[in-house]
């Protein structure tokens, strides 16, 4: 135990000194802060928060003031949307990419492990999946689904496990091949021991990393459906929802700019943030990269 | 030697299924290796000396059978024990060690936690004791500081090292027989040596029985006692070791000893023996050694030679044992024109 707990010391320590890692640990804390306080930050629209507050009647876009800090497009507060649009961004990132993750490990390693015609099969499912294109088939089953975000989650599950499950396949068949495989086959270890502890952690790690980028990602698209008027309900708290309110007067940006920029930079840094911690993830678990 | 042989393994032939066609790796080995011997299994890279020990702790991959054969281990018949107690065996009475140390012990896993995790499989002994026990398999196989080590990475030891912390797991159930696959082959000269020592001595402590696998010569000498010289998945020449390197009788075994530079030689080219080793998709038939042997002849290219009793214990697979001198003679003479 005590070794762990010096494991740890050094670890954080070698992080500490990592500066990409810090700053994508600070902007991940910032996010985690501001999702948490959102009601003290920006308020609570009465009885359903995630709704952003009507604060005027006519369509046009009201540039920041006191009152309204990043702006009014559509009616809506931008600064409203923008804060509880991160509780939304928590909530659409993990959900998808732990689901996602979840399957394509299941299937992946399924398929590693049962090789044979359980492989051929699950593997030929995968390559009809990624024959499609990712973006026009989420796009078609919102459509069928319908509005509301939970449509659009599901919708990004169904088409984002693939490339995990493809990833931990091909690392489960080369960790197989691995003498500490058959070292401790012939120390007498069970079969099942033997992927749980010695293939599994040699082959999570790309998984993790995978997943902490894609949770940024999988926002974007979720911000993309959004914008294109198929994902979340009108007024709800979500940066896309803000964007595709400034649809109409992206010619006039000189009026509507900050509709833009401030979820926009939202987004970004959010999509940053969990790249760095995805690639500090890799250097902390990963112990091979541990020099 | 009277006393009754810890394994015995007969006639065995292994096979592998590949894509291009069925490969027999091992075809009709047989050996016996005594308690607390040494064995020096001895060949070319391809011969069937790995396959040989996998078959015997039954770890070939799926696309390996064994045909044919016994192997006899402790009085048991390895090959129709069910595969629970097999698991039971591995590690606790048969264990091995590999060539390649940094790839055999997994990245991420401290060294004393893969000691500890082989220690608990088979012991009945509490995590403490069992960490207390692999800080001592450490010490004893010279590792310094093992209270520190064993809390480190494969990848913050260095290969020695890393060989050292390997042969402490194979031995920390204290195995009946050990299987050395190349153990020296990765590493620098010296430690070669140092860790052939370790063994000898650890040996002599444990009065274990070794199974050396290497191709190369100074190692068995330097360890083993009787050696078994294998040739594309067959033993061409079996005996003790002083025999074997003093009277070689295989035209391939000699061919391997007039290959050893010697340091009072003045050649200016090393001996070499002509050809390359056989695809063991397509074995030719007869000897095997018939495609590269100058001796071959008739029923070398049509039977097999078999491993017979040319003095006491000392067994050769060869037609034309009486014919070697006189090839040794060509071959030197071959030789020294070379110049």
């Amino acid at each position: 135990m005590a070794q762990k707990i010096s494991d740890f010391r050094k670890l954080s320590k070698k992080f500490l000194r990592n500066g990409t890692a810090i700053l994508g640990i600070a902007l991940l804390s910032f996010f985690i802060v501001i999702a948490i306080f959102a009601p003290f930050i920006a308020g609570e629209n009465g009885d359903n928060p995630y709704q952003i507050p009507r604060v005027s009647w006519s369509s046009k876009p009201i540039a920041p003031t006191a009152e309204h800090p990043f702006g009014v497009i559509g009616g809506r507060d931008i600064f409203y949307g923008v804060i509880w649009g991160t509780r939304t961004a928590f909530q659409l990132g993990l959900i998808i990419a732990s689901c996602a993750a979840v399957i394509g490990i299941l299937i992946g390693s399924v398929s590693a492990y049962f090789g044979g015609w359980v492989d051929e099969v699950l593997m030929r499912i995968v390559d009809i999946f990624m024959s499609i294109p990712f973006l026009v088939a989420a796009i078609i089953l919102t459509t069928i689904l319908g509005k509301g975000l939970d449509k659009v989650m599901m919708a990004l599950i169904v088409f984002g496990w693939m490339s995990t499950a493809r990833l931990i396949r091909g690392n489960i068949l080369q960790a197989r091949e691995e003498q500490y495989v058959l070292a401790a086959k012939a120390l007498g270890q069970k079969n099942f021991i033997i992927i749980v502890k010695h293939i599994i952690p040699n082959t999570i790690f790309p998984v993790v990393v995978q997943m902490s980028m894609r949770i940024g990602s999988y926002v974007i698209t979720a911000a993309g459906l959004s914008f294109l008027g198929i994902g979340a309900e009108p007024g709800y708290a979500d940066w896309g929802t803000i964007l595709s309110y400034s649809r109409n007067w992206m010619t006039m940006l000189d009026q509507s700019w900050f509709a833009i920029v401030f979820p926009g930079t939202a987004m970004v840094l959010f999509v940053l943030a969990w790249n760095l911690v995805g690639d500090a993830l890799r250097d902390i678990f990963d112990p091979r990269l541990r020099n | 030697m009277d006393k009754k042989p810890l394994l015995k393994v007969q006639d065995l032939k292994t096979y592998f299924h590949t894509d291009d066609g069925l490969v027999k790796a091992v075809d009709g080995v047989s050996f016996e290796v005594y308690p607390g011997e040494t064995l020096g299994i001895v060949g070319e890279s391809g011969c069937g000396k790995s396959v040989t020990s996998l078959s015997v702790m039954r770890l070939l991959d799926e696309k390996g059978e064994i045909a044919g054969g016994s192997i006899t281990f402790n009085g048991e018949d390895v090959l129709a024990i069910p595969e629970e107690k097999m698991m039971k065996i591995r590690g606790n009475d048969m264990a091995m060690i590999f060539q390649e140390p940094m790839t055999a012990l997994n990245p991420v896993f401290t060294i004393g936690y893969q000691i500890i995790e082989a220690i608990l499989l088979h012991q009945k002994v509490s995590s403490e004791e069992a960490r207390a026990m692999a800080i001592d398999m450490l010490r004893k196989v010279g590792i310094p500081e093992p209270e520190k080590r064993v809390d480190e990475y494969p990848h913050e030891l260095s290969g020695g090292m890393r060989q050292r912390a390997m042969i402490a797991m194979s031995l920390s159930c204290n195995p009946k027989i050990l299987f050395a696959d190349e153990p020296t082959t990765a590493l620098d000269v010296t430690i070669q040596a140092q860790i052939l020592e370790l063994m000898l001595s650890l040996q002599k402590e444990y009065g274990m029985s070794i199974v050396m696998i290497t191709h190369d010569l100074g190692v068995i000498a330097e360890l083993a006692e009787r050696v078994a010289v294998m040739y594309a998945g067959r033993i061409v020449e079996y005996a003790d070791v002083v025999t074997l390197f003093k009277k070689p009788k295989h035209p391939y075994t000699w061919g391997l000893m007039n290959a050893i530079p010697k340091i009072d030689d003045e050649k200016e080219i090393l001996y070499n023996i002509k050809g390359v080793v056989p695809d063991p998709l397509s074995f030719p038939e007869g000897c095997r050694f018939n495609t590269r042997c100058p001796l071959a002849k008739d029923k070398c290219f049509t039977d097999v030679p078999p491993l017979e009793e040319f003095e006491k214990d000392h067994f050769v697979a060869c037609f034309r044992i009486n014919e070697l001198e006189e090839m040794i003679k060509s071959e030197r003479e071959g030789e020294l024109s070379a110049k």
